[in-house]
């Protein structure tokens, strides 16, 4: 039962709260780059948090025809997962709060709740345009996920360790970035996958359905959700920045170095044209999966050579 | 092929101030031939109403005070003039114009929209006739 | 059981749905990602236009048509009056011709511009959609300081036009122009070598020449498959005798190639407006129009921007029209939505219904 007092703790516990406002903070941050890319002005600083409030105050609609525990379950279960996962790594770059060996295991199985959320709350409906966005939020899951498992497996074989403070530590000292360039390019783009942020937002391109597998979703499901999303960006910049940028020990640091990220991720949010799902999964399997194996084993290698 | 051909712009754009205006917190000057609200010199005015013919949308009247003495009052329904100029067009006499300074026009209620023009004892007049307008 | 596992799901697109912010539905029967059909039902927002018209006199009748489309206002209106005109029997001065083909042509990049920010939008590139808006408002701004209002232009008038030209306001075009120019050029090279945005449209909605002109395309979308047919070449109207433009071909019918014929179109409009701007001709802006027209019927035809716009006029001999048809382009080019969809992928949807440059404003007179 210790699990379920964790998710209790963090939802009334002030950290909780720190984390969903960190994780609007940076959507906005992120939303206000991009505007700034495209020449425009982009929303100001409290609009997040407005967009939530709004939604939570709002009617939530329950669409005909959908199992009603699970509709409003996965937007809770999602949340908390997500949640869940920010007790095992250094959010703000302080110690996490939970830290056992495997812990990365279990961080990276819980961020992939949400999408799994997403997508079984889209098939859940009845609805075209859910449907059709939960097999392309299924089916992009299953394409960026091992490469990105993969992305932060290479950090743990060099630091020989599954715990996720320990590789920080051992990050801490050897900038990861460099020795492995691959990992780092592919971890910040599968991030962008994860997070269906474009180009990767086939599953939810609003020209041509709508908004995917969120369609039916409205009031504080979709805020739930959208809140789930935000705190999943925050994680997953930490995440990478503590593996691949020299870790993260301090509140400075941690701002700094995933600022820097949130600007990268940004950039490449701008830059491209939505990839159609065929090309996605194409792209992940033939180019991110194979890259990313090739440099694990050619670390695992080096690591057995030098042991 | 290349990736990312707009990168050039992305960057640029980093270190330029966005282009948004904004809009009702400051205010571009708008052009000179802007059309706007009608304007109407009660001077000139003969009282042909070949201006209130060809109007498409029905959005002037002329209101005869004296006809001998050509003194009229126009009546503009600002809600319905599609500021096309056509009545500035006909008018030979040049009493019509469009200000370009007047195009805020939003209201709260539909009275603000129905504005008459003319020579202020023409107007008391009127307006004492008919005490409802 | 075959049969029932593969019943049709049916993708609906319109008439309201965020692709496409217009009343038209559109129903794409779907196999997994690939799309099986796809059928159109349009005229959600009859607006009766054309009945009204008639109830209206002549001159009403120029800015009640002006109004059936935003985008391409000046074409509707341009090709009511040089009807009307046709049948009083009047043409209007020289220098009042130039500058309404000045106005069409702008007109032409203010519309093409648009469109090409929709499509990438459609594509899901947003940048190319923001850069190419911020540019457009160039062209906005010429058009209102040169008619006084950034749509709705109501520069024609019946025998000629309101709006003359000065050197300080054909100096103030030319800049415009001059910077336009520049980023055409960019938005160029971004449409024909982005990798990402080429994905999405080298061969999507392949059109062959044999087919574009069974379904009977019209502008820019029967251009880049190659088949010839622009009214300002065909049949010049306006002052498009003195200022010819050259015809955009391309060969190759896909959605890359609407794009590059689009955006080549606007280079040739911009050299159309350099040269009016150089050898605008003196001269009277009107002639005088009687206010009954002569009984008879006419056909009056120019290009707007999406293809040939056709209007029907017919007069009894009063003060107002007996009968006016309108046909617009976007109706024709419906065809290459329903005629290519098949076996593409459902994301290719919205990228070749932008592709034909739809309006449905035009469509529901
Ligand atoms: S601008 Fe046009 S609509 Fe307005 S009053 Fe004049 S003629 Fe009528
Ligand atoms: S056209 Fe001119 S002169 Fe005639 S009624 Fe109208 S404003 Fe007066």
């Amino acid at each position: 039962m210790d699990i379920v007092k964790d998710i209790l703790a963090i939802l009334i516990f002030p950290a909780g709260l720190a984390v969903m406002a960190g994780g609007l903070a940076y959507e906005w941050i992120d939303r206000k780059l991009v505007a700034q890319l495209q020449n425009r002005i982009g929303p100001r600083w409290f609009q997040p948090a407005a967009d939530i409030v709004k939604l939570l105050a709002k009617e939530e609609v329950l669409p005909e025809g959908v199992d009603s525990r699970l509709f409003y379950g996965l937007p809770v279960v999602a949340l908390a997962g997500v949640l869940t996962a920010a007790l095992y790594v250094p959010l703000f770059g302080l110690a996490p709060a939970h830290s056992f060996s495997g812990d990365l295991i279990v961080a990276i199985y819980l961020l992939s709740m949400l999408t799994l959320c997403s997508g079984l709350a889209g098939a859940n409906t009845n609805d075209r345009f859910s449907l059709i966005g939960a097999t392309r939020t299924l089916t992009q899951l299953f394409s960026y996920e091992a490469p990105f498992l993969l992305t932060l497996l290479g950090p743990a074989i060099v630091a020989g360790s599954w715990q996720i403070s320990e590789i920080n530590a051992y990050a801490g000292g050897h900038w990861l970035l460099f020795t492995q360039p691959v990992g780092f390019v592919v971890a910040l783009i599968g991030l962008m996958g994860k997070l269906e942020l474009p180009p990767f937002d086939a599953p939810e391109a609003e020209t041509e359905i709508v908004a995917g597998a969120m369609t039916e979703y409205s009031g504080r499901g979709w805020a739930l959700f959208r809140l789930g999303k935000n705190v999943e960006l925050i994680i997953g910049l930490t995440l990478i920045a503590a593996f691949y940028l020299g870790g993260l020990s301090d509140p400075l640091g941690f701002l700094l170095k995933t600022l820097a990220l949130l600007l990268a991720v940004a950039g490449l949010q701008a830059l491209f044209a939505r990839l159609r799902i065929d090309q996605t999964v194409g792209l992940w399997w033939r180019a991110g999966a194979l890259l990313v194996l090739a440099q694990l084993l050619a670390t695992i290698v080096l690591k057995g050579m030098t042991a | 092929m290349r990736l990312g051909a707009m990168f050039g712009d992305m960057f640029r754009s980093l270190f330029k101030r966005p282009v948004t205006e904004l809009y009702p917190f400051r205010k571009e000057p708008a052009p000179s031939r802007l059309r706007g609200a009608l304007t109407y010199n009660p001077a000139k005015c003969t009282g042909c109403q070949l201006c209130v013919k060809d109007c498409p949308s029905n959005a002037i009247e002329l209101i005869t005070i004296d006809k001998a003495n050509k003194r009229f009052v126009m009546r503009y329904y600002m809600d319905r003039c599609t500021f096309c100029a056509q009545c500035v067009q006909n008018c030979r006499f040049g009493c019509l114009g469009m200000s370009n300074e007047q195009w805020e026009m939003a209201a709260l209620n539909k009275e603000a929209f129905t504005v008459h023009y003319g020579r202020e004892e023409d107007l008391q007049k009127l307006l004492s006739t008919n005490p409802h307008e | 059981m075959e049969n029932e596992t593969r019943e049709k799901f049916i993708i609906p697109i319109g008439p309201q749905h965020p692709a496409l912010k217009e009343p038209g539905h559109f129903e794409f029967s779907v196999d997994g990602e690939t799309v099986t059909g796809a059928t159109v039902r349009l005229g959600y927002v009859h607006r009766g236009i054309e009945k009204a018209a008639e109830e209206r006199n002549w001159v009403q009748d120029l800015y009640l048509l002006e109004r059936i489309c935003g985008i391409c206002s000046h074409a509707h209106a341009l090709a009511y009056s040089l009807g009307v005109e046709k049948l009083a029997g009047v043409t209007a001065p020289p220098r009042a011709q130039a500058i309404r083909q000045l106005v069409a042509e702008l007109e032409r990049v203010h519309s093409h511009l648009l469109w090409l920010g929709v499509s990438a939008h459609e594509a899901g590139f947003d940048t190319l959609f923001m850069f190419s808006w911020r540019d457009r408002e160039t062209i906005m701004d010429v058009l209102e300081g040169l008619t006084g209002n950034r749509v709705n232009y109501s520069v024609n008038v019946l025998g000629g036009v309101k709006a003359d030209i000065d050197d300080a306001r054909a100096d103030a075009i030319r800049r415009g122009i001059d910077f336009l120019e520049e980023r055409t050029q960019h938005y160029l090279k971004i449409a024909t070598s982005d990798e990402t945005f080429l994905r999405r449209t080298r061969g999507v909605g392949y059109t062959s020449r044999e087919q574009a002109e069974e379904l009977g395309l019209v502008g820019p979308t029967a251009r880049a498959a190659n088949v010839a047919r622009d009214v300002r070449v065909d049949v010049p109207y306006a002052a498009y005798t003195d200022f010819p433009v050259q015809m955009t071909l391309d060969t190759r019918g896909d959605l890359e190639a609407r794009f590059v014929v689009r955006i080549r179109e606007l280079f040739e409009s911009y050299r159309v407006v350099r040269q009016i701007l150089d050898r605008l001709p003196a001269g009277e802006l009107t002639a005088r129009m009687p206010r009954r027209i002569k009984e008879g019927e006419t056909v009056s035809r120019i290009e707007a921007p999406r293809g040939e716009l056709f209007y029907f006029i017919k007069s009894n001999g009063s003060d107002k029209p007996e009968r006016i048809k309108v046909r617009t382009p976007s109706i024709c080019n419906f065809a290459v939505v329903t005629g290519t969809a098949k076996g593409h992928q459902l994301a290719d949807m919205p990228m070749i219904l932008a592709g034909m440059d739809p309006c449905f404003s035009c469509n529901d007179r």
